[in-house]
């Protein structure tokens, strides 16, 4: 089996992202599909460092530094500026963290879902904030040890549903993807850039200091989160058309777990009602898509 | 749209603020940081060992073989099984091919077929007339000291070919009126077409070696005619069939199988019984057994222990019993009933497997009153051969009746090679092959006055003993071969399951009734689909992972030659290169500060 990505790099070495990281791998691969004609909106992240201080970017495509908050609004103006200049073929990328997309940034993204700006919004999820020191997000997955979920008051709330969030917005393209399938991420991106309106990508990436495991092992987390279905590969068109873009192997969700120090606390029990959580959430997936077909 | 460049990739240095953008722009790219300096263990491309090498007694680069084939570089993969021994054809029909009981890929769905695809490339050479490969006139210049390999079996050919190729003249005497040992003389056409191993001993000669058939060595010949040689190779097999030791036994219709076999190979008219015994389990038994069955008499094989403890190859006990060869187990002979002279009945008592012997193996001892009688009118004794070895002299050191030789094939007498199965060593053409490989090298290190140990400790592939006659001519590449890749470090993401390709089964009917080969080979597609099957243990084929998975941007492709560059001052040494790489073809070292 071999991979297919493109050739072309624009990404340069040099970025500070850690050791492992699967944000500075997503950024790449997504790049790769996009190509040249591309501007990345980025609001505070782990990537607002990553990229590098003034006067250097890691990027050889325009890089926009813009607020917490705002990925979403910065996209959409944007946007508006290129097509007032006549250019309409730039995509304009806001490439927010999951804090930046499930919690502090929101509002300027259903805002801009909802008036169907023509944005690709990606959303890399490490599933905390990571760049301020691992606090809890609404994309923490349910048990996980943060700075602010300590082991004795793990978080024990389920990761927010953005896909759905972002299926409500009834926006043309919306899709899940991860660093550890190239190829299924970079066909995603191609697909969502021959698309008009707000296309979102959701992309579960790996964060070995975050996750508490040893770098090496990243890509196979990714792998073994879409194996163990925790993190299912779909799309959803339309907001109605599902459909899942790898059947997972079904291994249980004990191996992802068990590789990660953010995990390192739980019980057999309560891993058990993980994999019933996750059971619960495919058998839901399920439906969606053979109701949708 | 304007090309976009940042030109600099060194640190910027605004010497006033006149010099800075009016906006917080990037100018250049982050090259100037030296990520790389956060490593502390640097991951390296190191290819390994796979089990198929390791186990291959003739040291075979078996994964290559795959390599190319995948790809259809048929007449690429001949000459690498050239660069070993020049009998791809005979193996790829007669090995035992314990490569495919090592490969990992057996642990995952079943092993490749390694032996089927041998036989393809075999085939393939000769139906190309490819020419084995030539070494560099530096390497291969012509020497003049004298090389003398006594018997052309597989050990002395494989020796005195690598010889040629390095230059030397080695003078081969064979006994038999043709060369071949028993893959001419032994192994029926049935299995090995004569034509095919007349091919492939053509290659030899015209290498450079000099054969001189019909010319036995005795112990005057051995001390005149061969005295003023450098170097001696004695390769003279295991022919002298070992005796009942039954009464009756010294009936004229009471023969060695072995024996039998020779005279048809060499074309003798021999007359045999209708009823016939063969008493045995190793593979003389097996092709005495057959070759009789072709002769269209009735056979039985008659074999002391059970099925599980048999020498001959499982493949060929297979075939036999397909072919419809009743085979006795658990019995023995022990009177052979003769009236006027004529053999017409064997009288046998059956066994019962006790306590393990000296060889592993559960000694078969007698069941007291469960003696039996058969019919039969020719016996074939067929319980193993040992060396003839008399023309020797005395010191050259001898062991229960093989010759004593150190890991290298040396005897106790300086210039004295001997391999093959006149040597203690399992009786396989493979071995034989892998020992005239270690004499040739230890003989040209021997001539050149090197340290033979340490030069063939530099060439050997894993730790079961063979070498790389590649490495031994053309040179050390970079390559951690005394490591041996496992199952489990492959990276089984990688890879899909897929059914094994086997050898279509022949028509049995048919086959029986002829001394034409049995089996057909595969066709060409299924050898490039099955080949592609090979895990490539430890060896780099440029799958990309190590450049798709790099988060640093820190792999590239060599390019002017295989394989890929590290940018160590960018690689912080993540190390997922090498986790994903799905064939253990990296390694992670500690880093030096
Ligand atoms: C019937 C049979 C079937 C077999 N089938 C298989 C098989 O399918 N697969 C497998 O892997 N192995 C098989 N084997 C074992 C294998 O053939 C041997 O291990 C191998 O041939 C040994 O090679 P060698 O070069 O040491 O000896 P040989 O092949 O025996 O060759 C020795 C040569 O030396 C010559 N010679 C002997 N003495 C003298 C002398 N004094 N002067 C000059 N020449 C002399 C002989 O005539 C002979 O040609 C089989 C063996 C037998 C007997
Ligand atoms: C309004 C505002 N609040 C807080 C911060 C501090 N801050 C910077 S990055 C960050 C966390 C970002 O988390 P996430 O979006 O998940 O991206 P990650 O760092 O995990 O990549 C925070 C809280 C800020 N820059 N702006
Ligand atoms: S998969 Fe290929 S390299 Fe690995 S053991 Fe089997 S044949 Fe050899
Ligand atoms: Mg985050």
């Amino acid at each position: 089996m071999r991979f297919q990505i493109p050739e072309h790099e624009l990404m340069g070495p040099g970025h500070v992202a850690c050791p492992g990281c699967g944000a500075a791998q997503a950024m790449r691969y997504v790049l790769k599909a996009l190509g040249e004609k591309t501007i990345v909106v980025l609001p505070a992240c782990c990537w607002s460092i990553i990229a590098g201080p003034f006067p250097y970017s890691s990027l050889q495509v325009p890089l926009y530094h813009t607020a917490f908050e705002t990925a979403g609004a910065a996209a959409s103006g944007i946007k508006a500026g290129l097509e007032i200049q006549g250019d309409t073929d730039t995509t304009v990328l806001a490439w927010a963290g999951d804090g930046g997309t499930f919690d502090i940034g929101i509002q300027a993204l259903s805002g801009a879902a909802e008036r169907n700006d023509d944005i690709l919004y990606v959303c890399y999820d490490n599933e905390a904030y990571m760049n301020t020191g691992i606090q809890r997000s609404s994309a923490t997955p349910w048990g996980a040890w943060t700075t602010t979920t300590p082991v004795r008051h793990f978080k024990n709330r389920p990761k927010k549903d953005i896909m759905m969030v972002m299926a409500a917005h009834k926006i043309p393209y919306a899709a899940t993807a991860t660093v550890a399938f190239p190829d299924d991420l970079v066909a995603k991106v191609q697909k969502a850039k021959t698309i008009h309106g707000t296309r979102f990508l959701h992309i579960l990436s790996p964060c070995p200091p975050g996750w508490k495991i040893p770098s090496e092992i990243a890509i196979r987390l990714a792998r073994l989160a879409i194996e163990t279905k925790i993190f299912p590969l779909y799309e959803i068109e339309n907001g109605e058309k599902y459909t899942i873009t790898r059947q997972p192997d079904g291994v249980p969700v004990i191996e992802y777990l068990k590789f990660q120090g953010r995990f390192k606390h739980l019980t057999k029990s309560q891993m058990d009602d993980i994999q019933d959580m996750v059971e619960k959430e495919w058998e839901n997936l399920l439906s969606k898509t053979e109701r949708s077909h | 749209m304007k090309k976009r460049k940042y030109p600099k990739d060194e640190i910027i240095t605004f010497k006033s603020a006149n010099e800075m953008p009016p906006l917080a722009v990037s100018l250049g790219s982050m090259r100037w940081n030296k990520t790389g300096s956060w490593r502390y263990i640097r991951p390296i491309y190191e290819n390994k060992t796979p089990p198929c090498d390791e186990a291959c007694p003739a040291g075979e680069d078996v994964e290559g073989v795959q390599y190319l084939c995948e790809q259809g570089k048929f007449e690429d993969a001949w000459k690498l099984i050239l660069e070993e021994h020049p009998f791809p054809g005979v193996q790829g029909r007669v090995c035992y091919h314990p490569c495919e009981e090592a490969c990992n890929r057996g642990h995952y769905d079943e092993a490749i077929s390694i032996h089927a695809v041998e036989r393809f490339v075999g085939d393939y050479g000769l139906n190309h007339g490819l020419i084995p490969p030539r070494l560099s006139q530096e390497r291969g210049h012509k020497k003049s000291e004298k090389i003398a390999i006594i018997g052309a079996g597989p050990a002395g050919l494989v020796c005195a070919y690598h010889l040629a190729r390095m230059g030397y003249t080695p003078l081969v005497l064979e006994a038999h009126p043709v060369p071949g040992g028993i893959l001419r003389v032994g192994i029926p056409s049935y299995r090995l077409p004569k034509d095919i191993l007349e091919a492939e001993i053509e290659h030899i000669i015209k290498m450079g070696v000099d054969i001189q058939t019909d010319s036995r060595v005795d112990r005057d010949l051995l001390l005149k005619d061969l005295k003023d040689f450098n170097a001696i190779y004695v390769a003279t097999g295991a022919h002298e069939s070992r005796n009942l030791n039954v009464p009756g036994e010294d009936a004229s219709g009471v023969m060695s199988g072995l024996q039998f076999l020779i005279d048809l190979n060499l074309g003798k008219k021999i007359a045999i019984g209708k009823k016939v015994a063969v008493i045995g389990g190793g593979n003389t038994a097996m092709d005495t057994a057959r070759s009789v069955l072709r002769l269209g008499s009735e056979v039985v094989v008659v074999y002391r222990r059970s099925r599980a403890e048999m020498p001959a190859i499982p493949a060929e006990v297979e075939e036999a019993e397909h072919e419809g060869i009743p085979i006795h187990f658990l019995a023995t002979p022990i009177r052979v009933i003769t009236d006027q002279e004529r053999v017409v009945q064997m009288e046998c008592v059956k066994m019962e497997l006790g306590e393990p012997d000296e060889s592993g193996r559960r000694r078969p001892v007698p069941v007291e009153g469960s003696n039996f009688i058969m019919d039969v009118e020719t016996v074939f004794t067929a319980i193993g051969e040992s060396p003839q070895l008399s023309f020797l002299t005395e010191d050259i050191q001898t062991e229960w009746g093989s010759i004593v030789v150190s890991d290298h094939g040396e005897t106790s007498k300086k210039g004295i090679f001997a391999g093959g199965d006149a040597v203690d060593q399992p009786r396989t053409v493979a071995h034989a092959i892998g020992s005239g490989k270690v004499a040739a090298i230890a003989i040209d290190t021997f001539l050149r006055g090197k340290d033979t140990a340490k030069i063939a400790a530099s060439v050997q592939i894993g730790q079961k003993g063979s070498v790389s006659m590649e490495r031994y001519l053309r040179g050390e590449i970079r390559y951690n071969a005394s490591k041996v890749v496992r199952f489990e470090d492959i990276n089984l993401a990688y890879f899909e399951h897929k059914d094994r390709v086997d050898l279509p089964r022949a028509d049995i009917e048919k086959a029986k009734q002829s001394f034409v080969e049995v089996n057909s080979g595969l066709p060409e597609s299924a050898v490039t689909t099955e080949s592609g099957r090979c895990f490539n243990c430890g060896v780099c084929n440029m799958c990309e992972n190590c450049w798709v998975f790099c988060p640093d941007i820190s792999i590239s492709r060599k390019t002017d030659a295989f394989g890929y560059d590290i940018d160590y001052d960018h690689c912080k040494g993540c190390g997922i290169c090498v986790e994903e790489c799905p064939r253990e073809a990296m390694s992670l070292e500690e880093e030096q500060k």
